[in-house]
């Protein structure tokens, strides 16, 4: 590989032919991992619409299509109601995520005050922190509230997100201060500033992060896990309740995962770069 | 890395203006204002207190005491012999070394392939490099409990695609010399196409007058990437590894507890999953606290090395 980049490289300085060789190299690498990475997704959509007897049919096309198999999982599991349990959680913990976040990073970004850099660093510790170190207290206090097994339970312990307030905090010091200014020349209190001034000019930074709160929420898994023994009242318990380790009903399983990934699909479709980008972003802080 | 967000000096108050209308304020007016910023963090803060750092010092003091996490049964407390039964068990050790193995073969999807595939691949730009990468971003954004239903299919003995091209009947999941690397496949992928997302971001975020100038003093593209670029891209590599460490607990989880329940024979019970095993399984409370807390000094132990590690090797372009 040193050698060939290389030559390559000499032959760049030389006129542009070693430019369109790294170029197909370039092409055909990123081609074998785009269909490496996008296989099992294809072929989990793909068995989720075979016909029930072709279930194991190893053709590349599903052919005749079938619905068969969502009516089927769908005689199992309550799948509506799981979409719509499961959109419920994940949209109020996003929404209640972004309203609490940008609380707080308005008052990281906006002031000076005592004890800012502590309680800025309490933020970032959260990192420190693996669930399974807070989950047994957690699940006490749950219980103590009377809220395991039902969907508030899940929702409650995921409130405040700490990278949503690290991530408004990063746009909103980047926020021109003159216009802050003025408003504070106005007369205007700083809490109808953070609505009429901040908000209506962060708004492409907000759309991008609740989607990724919101995303992140549906996927979630581990307090589903612990809070809603009894019921799987979410997509992710009603599909792990498909999953044993024998006997299988593939067809079935592939449907509820279908859904599971589907209205995150269909989001990313619509707002593929906004949503790259604002993953990409969150890891660069 | 974190550090460096933290030194950035805080933008001042803009109280410049109004002085004397500081000065015709009641007092009550003024102690609003010195509450303010604390106000607006009082939901956060008291969520945070909560949800993460109580619970972390309730942890701390569980860790001492021998409780089957029913109500109705008493807290029996017995000092540092939860700590101590941690170091006897084999069963800790065996998992902390497995955790080690995990986050190590984790490394090659979330740093050197995604370095490769960057690299190799500069010369596809525009519309063609935006599709590529959408593509390999997609598993990011799969639930995980889906891609473990996925690759349990992927996988099945007998009607399992990989199985029938490869001609073999092998259980990959339930097989102990497999099932761990099924692991770290599925999270490899799950979180490659996010590395390169992030990789190629940091390269292009290098500024191209170094390279240049190399190139004029007759450099070769290959000495270009070894000393210049790689380096620039240190802090981006130490982020990445960062988040290796820190969340491989989160990513891992879903998977062992759908597709194998830390089995077979412990081969992917890792120490994050022997935490869940000893709280909700042998309703062990307080020894899966302990274990716990010394999870907590470890991961800080780890996150300052790399922190500490990204001050001094890192070099910054400024």
């Amino acid at each position: 590989m040193t050698t060939e980049m290389r030559n390559t490289g000499a032959a760049d300085s030389v006129e542009g032919s070693g430019d369109l060789l790294r170029r197909i190299r370039g092409h055909a690498i990123l081609v074998v991992i785009a269909v490496v990475c996008a296989f099992p997704i294809y072929w989990l959509f793909a068995t989720s619409l075979r016909r029930p007897d072709d279930v194991g049919s190893l053709s590349p096309f599903p052919w005749p299509l079938s619905i068969e198999n969502y009516t089927d999982a769908a005689s199992k599991v309550d799948i509506v109601g799981l979409l719509l349990n499961t959109f419920g959680v994940a949209f109020v913990s996003a929404a209640s995520q972004l309203l609490i976040a940008l609380l707080a990073s308005y008052a990281f970004a906006m002031y000076t005050f005592r004890f800012q850099k502590i309680l800025y660093l309490a933020f970032i510790g959260t990192w420190l922190v693996p669930f399974q170190v807070t989950m047994l207290p957690n699940y006490v206090l749950l219980y103590q509230m009377g809220l395991i097994n039902t969907l508030a339970g899940v929702v409650v312990p995921t409130l405040c997100s700490a990278l949503g307030v690290l991530m408004l905090r990063q746009h909103m010091t980047s926020f021109p201060k003159e216009l802050v200014a003025a408003a504070r020349m106005d007369g205007r209190s700083s809490w109808s500033i953070l609505w009429t001034v901040v908000v209506p000019n962060l708004r492409p930074a907000l759309a991008a992060l609740s989607i990724l709160l919101f995303i992140n929420s549906w996927n979630e898994y581990f307090w589903p896990a612990v809070v809603l023994q009894r019921s799987n009242s979410v997509l992710q318990l009603g599909l792990r309740s498909f999953m044993g380790t024998e006997g299988n009903d593939w067809g079935p399983m592939m449907a509820v995962a279908g859904m599971a990934c589907l209205p995150v699909f269909l989001l990313y479709i619509v707002l593929q770069r906004h949503i790259v980008n604002a993953f990409v972003r969150s890891g660069l802080k | 890395m974190f550090v460096s967000v933290l030194d950035r000096p805080v933008p001042t108050k803009v109280t410049a203006p109004e002085p004397t209308r500081t000065i015709r304020d009641s007092s009550i007016a003024r102690v609003l204002r010195v509450a303010q910023p604390y106000l607006y963090l009082t939901p956060a803060i008291a969520l945070l207190v909560v949800w993460t750092y109580r619970p972390l010092v309730q942890a701390a003091q569980l860790s001492t005491y021998s409780w089957n996490l029913l109500p109705t049964t008493p807290m029996e407390a017995v000092g540092a012999d939860n700590y101590r039964r941690l170091l006897e068990l084999p069963a800790v050790g065996d998992s902390i070394w497995r955790t080690v193995v995990l986050i190590l073969a984790l490394l090659p999807f979330s740093i050197v392939l995604p370095v490769v595939i960057s690299f190799a691949t500069r010369g596809v730009h525009g519309r063609a490099r935006v599709m590529y990468q959408s593509i390999i971003f997609a598993p990011f954004l799969i639930a995980p409990v889906a891609g473990a239903a996925v690759w349990q299919w992927l996988l099945d003995p007998s009607a399992g695609i990989v199985n029938r091209i490869l001609g073999s009947d092998r259980n990959w999941i339930q097989d102990t010399a497999t099932a761990q690397w099924v692991i770290i496949i599925i999270t490899g992928w799950h979180f490659l196409g996010f590395a390169v997302l992030v990789v190629s971001a940091g390269m292009a975020g290098v500024n191209s007058d170094y390279s240049e100038a190399a190139q004029m003093d007759g450099a070769s593209r290959w000495q270009i990437d070894r000393w210049i670029t790689l380096p620039l891209l240190s802090p981006t590599l130490v982020f990445l590894t960062l988040m290796t460490v820190l969340l491989s607990a989160q990513w891992t989880f879903p998977l062992i507890d759908t597709l194998t329940q830390g089995g077979p024979s412990q081969s992917t019970t890792n120490i994050y999953y022997l935490l869940w095993d000893y709280g909700f399984h042998s309703f062990d409370a307080g020894l899966s606290a302990a274990a716990g807390i010394v999870l907590f000094v470890g991961f800080g132990a780890v996150a300052g090395v790399l922190v500490w590690l990204s001050e001094r090797i890192t070099f910054h372009d400024n």
